[in-house]
């Protein structure tokens, strides 16, 4: 018990202590980007691992706290904490909203409503761009690009790393946080079955919603930062496909254990970057996380993470004995 | 007092309940009868799983149909199922503050609640102990303290016993016998095990294929050749 806690621990302080620090280059931005979908992918593991639930749209709702972030951010002179703050609340309710067909639906089809979400809204990227500080309600000029501004505390690149990284510390302590308390244990239950979670008092309706708000939180966290990071967001990043792998990456990664979500981004965003570096074509990348996929579907079910866990002997909260 | 009035229930074509009526006044009392009965689907309907196409439930003069499901926990009703539904991610404590952070009572006050309903059951020693780990007995006993805690007024228990050797079942049953010591509830039971009935059930109904058959007092009851002859159908089968 004593240990399990200081793990989680070491590595924060590892992370935001030292990576900015040995880090240099095209790294910086890199490691930026894979604690952004790092948050994104936290959302995903926990929904998967406490509730069941597929969703396909997380990537999408990344691009939804991008795009409101942007969008304060050229519209408005608030400080960058408060732009974030809003653009993850945006993707928060936009989460909740999804939820509404998760209270009738589980498994495959509520997958499929998610990905047909997240196929809208990579139209609607797609058609209207990101917000550069042009004109309108979509903010889109066609021949500049207004600069995004940073967090005082972030202005330059590695700075700003650190930043993320402080902020993806937040976000894996509010699943912690929520695993702990009262919806951690109603989200359990509703997993073992929602008549037990009902005959429990649970109101199934409010827990499943919040689950999907949480989600929804990190994933436009996520996004935001993202904006931040490289002063502009490309449609591209955003497509539904982009959601559909880095779910599979999340279950390759591993949903039992919080580092999972750390394991995902780093094949998500680090795992290309390194290929790219040895002169291997990126998208072999595909093809090496396909067969990860069917390793982890079919000898590895808790993923990666699960592999590390055993390595040490951890045991996943819930079969500490 | 437990009203069941002219309880229906149709799915499809199935009479899975055909106007059950009965009032159970006992502390502990019973619900027996063979496979597809209509037993759980009683329970069913008292926990509001189930609209019934006609009927009511009144306990001690309440309108349990008229509560949405979640809201009946509130108000004092608890109940375990045929297979234990006990949160494998969740320890033994945990699965116990489950239920107590859906009753509306403080911080303190629930932790009081959940920690004596562990302590009734018997399984405080092992409240660290992950849900993933339990053995069917200790799962029965967690299932049992979660009815118990914050002050319930009906719980009721589908086949408690499942799963259990005569010496668990025998224990478990003492326990059911003294809910009445830690808590005002009524309980309902639901159980195979004709011995268990009989020793804990003061009042018994009997349902077959979703007709009332018998009712009364447990030991009238089992005497009833309707009864029997249900039970022996059943053995032959
Ligand atoms: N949701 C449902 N949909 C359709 N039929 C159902 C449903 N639930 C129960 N039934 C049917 O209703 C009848 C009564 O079922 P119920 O589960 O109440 O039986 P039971 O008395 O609890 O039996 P057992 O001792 O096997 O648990 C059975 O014929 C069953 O197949
Ligand atoms: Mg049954």
């Amino acid at each position: 018990m004593r240990h399990r806690a200081l793990a989680p621990i070491l590595v924060a302080v590892l992370l935001v202590g030292l990576l900015p620090g040995i880090v240099g280059g095209q790294w910086v931005k890199i490691f930026t980007s894979t604690t952004c979908f790092a948050l994104a992918a936290a959302g995903a593991g926990f929904m998967y691992a406490r509730l069941g639930m597929v969703s396909l749209a997380q990537v999408a709702l990344m691009g939804v706290g991008g795009w409101v972030t942007l969008r304060l951010n050229h519209a408005t002179g608030l400080p960058f904490e408060a732009n974030l703050l809003v653009g993850a609340l945006a993707a928060s309710v936009l989460g909740m909203v999804l939820a509404l067909p998760a209270l009738r639906m589980r498994g495959l089809y509520l997958a499929l409503v998610t990905l047909m979400v997240a196929g809208a809204f990579e139209v609607i990227f797609t058609a209207y761009q990101f917000p550069n500080g042009g004109a309108g309600f979509w903010g889109v000029g066609t021949s500049f690009s207004a600069p995004m501004r940073r967090p005082l505390l972030g202005e330059s690149d590695t700075a700003y790393l650190r930043y993320c990284l402080a902020v993806g510390v937040l976000g894996f302590l509010l699943i912690e946080l929520h695993r702990r308390t009262a919806p951690g244990r109603a989200w359990a239950l509703i997993r073992r079955s929602e008549a037990a979670a009902l005959a429990s008092g649970v109101n199934v309706t409010l827990y499943k919603t919040w689950a999907f708000g949480l989600s929804g939180f990190l994933a436009g966290l996520g996004g935001g930062l993202l904006a931040a990071s490289l002063g502009l967001l490309d449609a591209a990043t955003f497509k539904a496909s982009e959601s559909v792998l880095l779910f599979a990456l999340v279950v390759v990664g591993g949903t039992r254990f919080w580092f999972g979500a750390i394991v995902t981004a780093i094949l998500y965003r680090v795992v290309p970057g390194l290929l790219n570096n040895w002169g291997v074509d990126a998208d072999l990348a595909l093809v090496f996380f396909g067969a990860a996929l069917l390793h982890a579907v079919i000898t590895a079910p808790d993923g990666i993470a699960g592999q590390i866990a055993a390595l040490f002997a951890w045991r996943a909260p819930h079969d500490r004995a | 007092m437990i009203v069941l009035e002219n309880l229906t229930v149709r799915f499809g074509g199935l009479v899975a309940l055909d106007a059950i009526s009965a009032g159970f006044a006992a502390p502990v009392s019973g619900i027996i009868g063979p496979n597809g009965a209509g037993k759980t689907t009683t329970m069913n309907v008292i926990s509001g799983f189930l609209s019934p196409a006609a009927g009511q439930v009144l306990v001690d003069g309440t309108d349990l149909l008229t509560l949405p499901p979640h809201r009946r926990t509130r108000w004092g009703l608890r109940r375990s199922f045929q297979r234990e539904q006990i949160a494998d991610d969740l320890t033994v404590w945990e699965n116990l503050l489950a239920i107590t952070d859906n009753l509306r009572l403080g911080r303190r006050e629930a932790r009081a609640e959940a920690e004596q309903a562990m302590e009734f059951a018997g399984v405080a020693v092992i409240r660290d102990k992950a849900g993933a780990a339990l053995n069917t007995f200790e799962r029965r006993l967690t299932d049992l303290a979660r009815c118990v805690a914050g002050g319930p007024k009906l719980i009721m228990l589908d086949e408690p016993a499942g799963g259990l050797s005569p010496e668990e079942t025998g224990r478990l049953g003492d326990l059911i016998l003294r809910i009445g010591e830690v808590s005002g509830a009524r309980v309902l039971v639901i159980d195979h095990d004709v011995d268990l009935i009989q020793r804990i059930c003061a009042q018994t109904l009997v349902l077959d294929f979703g007709r009332r058959i018998a009712f009364g007092p447990t030991a009238e009851v089992l005497d009833d050749p309707a009864v029997k002859a249900a039970y022996l159908g059943v053995d032959h089968a």
